[in-house]
């Protein structure tokens, strides 16, 4: 059997691929959920268990109104046109047969109406004229003569025969829209027409990319936040929260690694602590602290910093007691060994420690924005999931994701620029890392110099 | 051990040697070990580690402490550099009681314990900046000391760009930078390469030449004690006693060859006897109970 080399060395057992196969990997680990979401989107087959109404109509009898843009059940699509079919039949019927019921104004006018959605999703209309009754007529006019569909048929045969039949009565009574004008019987009904698509939770990529693209560079009216300002807003509360926890958790963190005394004093009951869900103190919080941003710091606070005083001693206590003993042997005092060995020595660990921390901030912070006073990026996720705005949502979702991928990525990064002792770093941190001490190294050196002629 | 040549008895000293012994008890002693035990106390059982240990250490003096293993070698030498505190006993540096860790007493470790934060200068630098001493006089004698030991080229470089035997170098050159009266160095090799190792007892026999400075050296290797001491305090094991205190009577400089010279072979073939007694290693062969092919190569 001989396999092409590409196909060879996929699967080896604790052994790392090659740099050109892991790049290459980690955009596929990136690019198949993207595939699959697309897959399921686009082609229709594969499940799409719903139809998304384009044109709808107004049932007799019926209290429960479909309008444009809704979804229903793909079962239940040829029932709710059969039914729109069966009334028109009996329009007709009651023409032929001259008993012509009378005041059907309203009734024509809100029928007159239903082609609006459409034709504005197809430019035939544009959005601020969807309510225009005498553009809508224009419209009807335009494509009962067929000067609009020509260009881009989006109307099935039987639509436009019900149109143009619609349209001579309308033309007989008069040739511009006037409410008194309107025909008094009843005008046929559109065939309600719709596309197959996923439910309303799982809207297509490019749908939640133009609404976020939308969503992110609206206006918006005046006292509201854009959406650059919620961002601010919740980094800010995630940033705060995690500054405070900082400034408590590490100094409470590393005295509870050094000494024994502080160990026993703080961490029982820290370990006690942490397993109260921060979110049961939220209404505790808002009490004390009212509304504002105060107590979602605070709420940030409290999940991310009992944690952080348990993983900071952990942390400082792994470092190795020998490079202590050591530091001893040279004369080094106890204040000296936790300023210049201890501190030092458990930096990189507790730079990734924070790190770690900082991701489990990110998912108090969306707890935190809805306590007291709903604020932030959350605010918005949580007006337009009611509103069953999905594809709105998304792009929230989304956007939290990759700060904190990003976040993450950029300080690991850091790691090997702020740590080149640590023997991880790569030869681009190193070549930075060079470039950034020189100046100083030049500095100390010619200092050196001069303190060496001097005496 | 055996061997066909007959080997002088290991107190035989030359009048050069033994002119050497008689200026080094001339010397004043640099430190006094009196009386020294240590017993570790569990809820079940007492461990004996140390046995009232006594020996004094005179100046510019180099003593190996040898011994089987579990002997308490490590534990002494960690109580002498005041890592650990003697259940009873007294140590005197220069006359002067010590109890607990102090720069007066260096320390090298199997373990390099180089802090890898600190380049090569500044890992030499830690001493001196931690006794108080301004920057650029730590940095300027941290030069020198790296000079020494041969890494000038180095001097940036973090411990985890060193090899082994460069990172030993390191913590010499750390331990001497605060000038210590005494140096101790628990097994500061065990973790090198044969070829290393010897390369290392060369450099180490080097540098004392070069500094005033007096050794107590823990090592399990009879060669390498034989090869860099003065005198070799043997310990026994269980508990820790002191079986014998035995004046090298190789005459210096030290070089490579004398590994093969009477007065080498005698003196190690007296403390191997001391550490492994003779007639009693295993005498049954073992047995087989597999087929070896060609079963006359041995």
């Amino acid at each position: 059997m001989n396999r092409p080399d590409i196909l060879k060395d996929w699967f080896l057992i604790r052994r790392d691929l090659p740099q050109s196969r892991r790049l290459g990997l980690t955009c596929v680990s990136f690019l198949l959920p993207i595939a699959v979401w697309c897959l399921v989107s686009y082609i229709p087959w594969i499940w799409h268990p719903d139809v998304k109404i384009e044109l709808s109509a107004e049932r007799e009898g019926v209290t429960t109104v479909f309008t444009a843009g809704d979804h229903i059940s793909r079962g239940f699509f040829p029932e709710f046109v059969e039914a729109v079919r069966k009334e028109n039949a009996t329009v007709i019927a009651g023409r032929k047969s001259g008993t012509t019921e009378a005041g059907a104004k309203r009734k024509n006018q809100k029928l007159l109406r239903q082609l609006a959605p459409l034709a504005v999703s197809h430019d035939w209309l544009s959005y601020t004229d969807a309510q225009n009754d005498a553009v809508l007529y224009t419209l009807w006019r335009d494509i009962a003569s067929g000067a609009k569909t020509t260009s881009k048929p989006a109307l099935t045969a039987e639509n436009l025969e019900i149109i143009r039949q619609n349209w001579a009565l309308l033309s007989a009574a008069s040739p511009e829209f006037s409410y008194s004008k309107l025909p008094d019987g009843s005008l046929l009904k559109l065939i309600p027409q719709g596309k197959p698509a996923n439910p309303i939770y799982l809207p297509a990529p490019n749908e939640v990319i133009s609404t976020g693209l939308r969503d992110f560079t609206a206006k918006v009216p005046a006292g509201e936040l854009t959406m650059g300002e919620r961002y601010k807003k919740s980094l800010g509360v995630i940033f705060m929260g995690f500054f405070w926890a900082c400034l408590v958790g590490i100094p409470i963190g590393i005295l509870c690694g050094v000494f024994d005394f502080f160990s026993k004093l703080f961490e029982p009951f820290v370990d006690f602590f942490r397993y109260m869900p921060a979110p049961t103190f939220s209404t505790l919080l808002v009490a004390v602290l009212l509304a504002g941003d105060a107590p979602k710091i605070a709420l940030v606070f409290i999940g991310t910093v009992f944690q952080m005083i348990l993983v900071v001693s952990k942390t400082t206590r792994l470092l190795d007691p020998s490079l202590l003993e050591a530091a001893q042997t040279l004369g080094a005092k106890p204040r000296q060994m936790i300023t210049h060995v201890v501190i030092p020595g458990i930096m990189p660990n507790l730079y990734n420690d924070l790190r770690i921390l900082l991701g489990w901030a990110w998912t108090w912070l969306v707890i935190a924005e809805l306590i007291g006073v709903k604020s932030g990026l959350t605010e918005f996720i949580e007006t337009q999931g009611r509103f069953r705005n999905f594809d709105r949502v998304f792009p929230i979702i989304i956007l939290i994701g990759v700060t904190g991928f990003t976040m993450d990525q950029v300080l690991s990064w850091l790691h090997g620029i702020f740590f080149p002792w640590a023997g991880t770093s790569g030869p681009l941190s190193r070549g930075i890392v060079r470039a950034l001490k020189w100046p100083v190294q030049a500095l100390a050196a010619s200092t050196a110099r001069k303190n060496l002629v001097q005496p | 051990m055996t061997t066909d040549l007959t080997l002088p008895n290991y107190l035989e000293q030359t009048s050069e040697v033994a002119a050497r012994f008689e200026r080094l008890r001339q010397r004043p002693v640099a430190l006094e070990v009196s009386g020294l035990t240590k017993r570790f106390e569990s809820s079940r059982n007492v461990v004996t580690a140390l046995d009232n240990v006594s020996f004094s250490v005179h100046k510019r003096e180099l003593l190996s402490v040898i011994g089987p293993s579990g002997c308490g070698k490590s534990t002494l030498v960690r109580i002498l550099a005041g890592l650990e505190t003697p259940t009873a006993g007294e140590l005197r540096v220069y006359g002067e009681p010590v109890s607990g860790p102090g720069p007066d007493r260096g320390m090298v470790f199997q373990g390099y314990t180089l802090f890898p934060w600190r380049t090569v200068k500044e890992n030499v630098m830690f001493g001196p900046r931690m006794a108080g001493r301004p920057a650029f006089t730590a940095e300027s004698e941290a030069r020198e000391w790296i000079e020494l030991v041969g890494l000038s080229k180095f001097e940036n470089a973090y411990p985890h760009q060193l090899s082994g035997g460069m990172k030993q170098r390191v913590a010499i050159a750390r331990a001497l930078a605060n000038q210590p009266r005494v140096l101790f160095m628990d097994e500061p090799f065990g973790a090198l390469d044969a070829q290393t190792r010897s390369q290392m007892q060369l450099y180490l026999l080097d540098i004392w030449k070069n500094v005033d400075i007096t050794i107590v050296f823990i090592t399990h290797d009879l060669d390498e004690a034989v090869f860099l001491s003065d005198r070799i305090l043997v310990l026994d094991a269980n508990p820790g006693r002191v079986r014998e205190i035995v004046e090298v009577p190789v005459p210096r400089p030290r070089t490579p060859e004398q590994i093969f010279s009477p007065s080498f072979m005698a003196v190690r073939q007296h403390i191997d006897h001391l550490i492994h007694p003779p007639g009693q290693e295993q005498k049954e062969a073992p047995v087989l109970r597999h087929a070896i092919s060609d079963p006359d190569v041995v």
